[in-house]
């Protein structure tokens, strides 16, 4: 019997029959759903923290404390006690290092921000001018700082966009009004645009010089930032300053990491997490597969009969076995495509909030591996009607 | 016996079944029988005397424990699934007392469906003779209705059709009368002995003396072993 045959049969059978079609195929459907909706999760996950990184342009060297990024701690206590806390010395000895763009030294804080009639929880950023083009921040209303400011400490901020919404309601509001943070009343000079990021976007950005005092008053930093011209400058770079860092801490201390390795490693968890959501989501599938066989070996017993009718007017045993797994299979790549569909819909309608992403490999998978399950679970159902005695199964009633 | 070539021959059929309690029960017993081209028979029995299992073993439906089964001059010990399955589709044509048509498929779809397991190039039009035996047996305005839609009588005729669409050379009915009225009977044996007629062999199973008796030759059966004569 040709194949196109068969699957045609197959699927006059499930047209007369939908509820039992659509029940045996919901395991796989839901299967289906959970994986793509997981790797759809997983990925957009990953998107979204490697776009945080690529936001602050791809030439970028990272000195923060502790062991870093690199060797897997990451985190975990790298601002507890006893770690190394940066000083503007090193920012002015970092800054000696030749083919530099900027070095950005950066205090960050989680304080409470108040203007004249509200009080939020954002973050203090302070750091010099070069802060702005690190972190994309542009001025949507005013202008932000420079020089001259961190020279006269100037008692200036530029503030995130919403941020200026928690505060002033219209961002454009913002500009001239004053803020208080740690008892330091600060002007607001321009407010920058959103750009996604919950922290910049509660953000407050003033001078470091202007910190110094009641918000700042160790003189220090969290981090340092160093912007270098070109790609290929970046090793050049990160092994100076590595030296210059040497002499003043221990190995351990501190960590000098370039972006492209934050992202690599950012690329290695997801990697891992991706994996673990796709097992979770197989679990499914597995049973969604066994509810196939299920339903198959069921089938193939209620149509004894019909097997040995077809085996009394010439149908081979492979006819029956490809009868059989021809079923299955059409049914769990239905299944499998109802799954699909429905994840599509869902990201489709997740995308407003968050960026998930569908992509082809998720989808590919998805259709082959339902497939391979219909075939899978279905060779022993097939099996079982393929070697039916042919006067067995005609006399069965 | 008739001059025309044999197309069927058992010879020493045994056919043995191992019972629950491991006992033997032999449902044939050293059956030799010649079926010759162009013939009208009847494989004739009370029930339970073995004449369904000859049939089931001419047929290659089953397979006897011991001796051999020769059609057309081949020994079918020899054949595999494949080539079993073949004969099945091309050389018989089985008419079943149950009629076993498939309720899901539409009456010209049954009688096609010995086509979709043929694996050789037709020398016919499948479509236009399945549409010819229709209307030569009077059904063919049922042609797309299903088989749980028309009356007894009309589904054995769609399943004498279905028999016949690959010209096979010998029909195998197995009680065919036995689900029908009298009259209905009747008019399906009459069918087959129009079928005979035009050269088709035709073997019957039936465990009624009468309707044996219409064909021109009785291969009575009693205890497994073909008789001359039932010691009634």
């Amino acid at each position: 019997m040709v194949i196109k045959q068969l699957y045609m049969a197959a699927f006059a059978d499930f047209r007369r029959d939908k509820v039992r079609t659509g029940l045996t195929s919901l395991g796989i459907t839901i299967g289906v759903l959970s994986v793509v909706l997981l790797i759809a999760l997983g990925l957009g996950l990953k998107n979204y923290i490697s776009q945080q990184f690529e936001n602050m342009g791809a030439n970028l060297i990272m000195i923060m404390p502790g062991s870093g990024f690199s060797s897997g701690t990451m985190g975990a206590g790298m601002i507890g006690s006893g770690m190394v806390e940066f000083d503007e010395k090193d920012a002015r000895d970092l800054q000696k290092i030749p083919n530099l763009k900027y070095v950005v030294p950066l205090f960050f804080k989680s304080t409470v921000i108040s203007s004249a009639d509200a009080e939020k929880i954002g973050y203090i950023m302070a750091a010099n001018e070069d802060l702005f083009p690190l972190l994309n921040v542009q001025a949507e209303y005013g202008e932000i700082w420079g020089k001259t400011e961190i020279n006269k400490k100037s008692k200036v901020a530029v503030i995130g966009a919403i941020m200026a919404e928690d505060l002033f309601e219209n961002p454009s509001d913002a500009i001239g009004k004053t803020v208080r943070v740690e008892g330091v009343r600060l002007k607001i000079i321009g407010v920058g645009k959103k750009i996604g990021d919950p922290e910049q976007d509660k953000a407050l950005f003033i001078p470091y010089t202007t910190a110094y005092g009641s918000i700042n008053p160790n003189k220090t930093f969290w981090s340092i930032y160093l912007g270098v011209p070109s790609k290929d400058m970046v090793p050049g770079v990160s092994e100076a300053a590595k030296e210059i860092l040497l002499k003043r801490y221990d190995k351990d201390k501190f960590s000098v990491s370039e972006q492209s390795e934050i992202l690599s490693t950012v690329d290695q968890i997801f990697g891992i997490i991706n994996i673990v959501l796709i097992a979770i989501g197989s679990i499914s599938l597995l049973v969604g597969g066994i509810g196939i066989m299920n339903i198959m070996y069921a089938t193939v017993t209620e149509r004894t009969r019909e097997v040995g009718i077809r085996r009394a007017i010439g149908a081979t045993k492979r006819d029956i076995l490809l009868q059989f797994l021809s079923e299955s299979t059409l049914l769990s790549v239905f299944g499998g495509l109802m799954g699909l569909l429905l994840a599509t819909g869902i990201i489709l309608l997740v995308r407003i909030w968050f960026p998930v992403a569908l992509n082809v490999v998720a989808v590919i998978v998805a259709i082959g591996v339902s497939s391979a399950i219909g075939i899978f679970f279905g060779v022993s159902p097939a099996k079982k009607a393929a070697n039916l005695s042919p006067i067995d199964a005609i006399r069965y009633e | 016996m008739k001059k025309t070539p044999s197309i069927i021959s058992l010879s020493n059929i045994s056919k043995e079944y191992v019972m629950g309690d491991e006992s033997i029960f032999s449902a044939l017993s050293e059956v030799n029988l010649e079926i010759h081209k162009g013939e009208y028979s009847a494989i004739v029995g009370p029930s339970g005397s073995g004449k369904s299992t000859l049939m089931h073993i001419i047929g290659l439906l089953d397979k006897p424990t011991r001796g051999k089964v020769i059609i057309n001059g081949h020994d079918t010990a020899r054949l595999d699934d494949d080539q079993t399955s073949k004969v099945r589709n091309q050389f018989v044509g089985f008419v079943f007392q149950q009629f076993n048509l498939l309720n899901k498929l539409t009456i010209k779809e049954n009688v096609l469906l010995p086509v979709a397991y043929s694996r050789e190039k037709l020398d016919f039009d499948p479509e236009k003779r399945a549409l010819g035996l229709l209307e030569k047996f009077d059904i063919l305005s049922k042609k797309d209705s299903y088989p749980n839609k028309i009356s007894g009588g009309q589904q054995q005729r769609v399943a004498i059709a279905r028999a016949l669409i690959m010209n096979p050379q010998l029909i195998l009915a197995d009680e065919p009368t036995g689900n029908l009225d009298t009259k209905t009977g009747n008019e399906i044996l009459k069918l087959f002995e129009d079928l005979n007629k035009e050269g088709i062999t035709v073997l019957l199973v039936t465990h009624e003396p009468d309707i044996a008796a219409r064909t021109n030759r009785q291969i009575k059966v009693l205890d497994g072993k073909i008789v001359e004569k039932y010691n009634d």
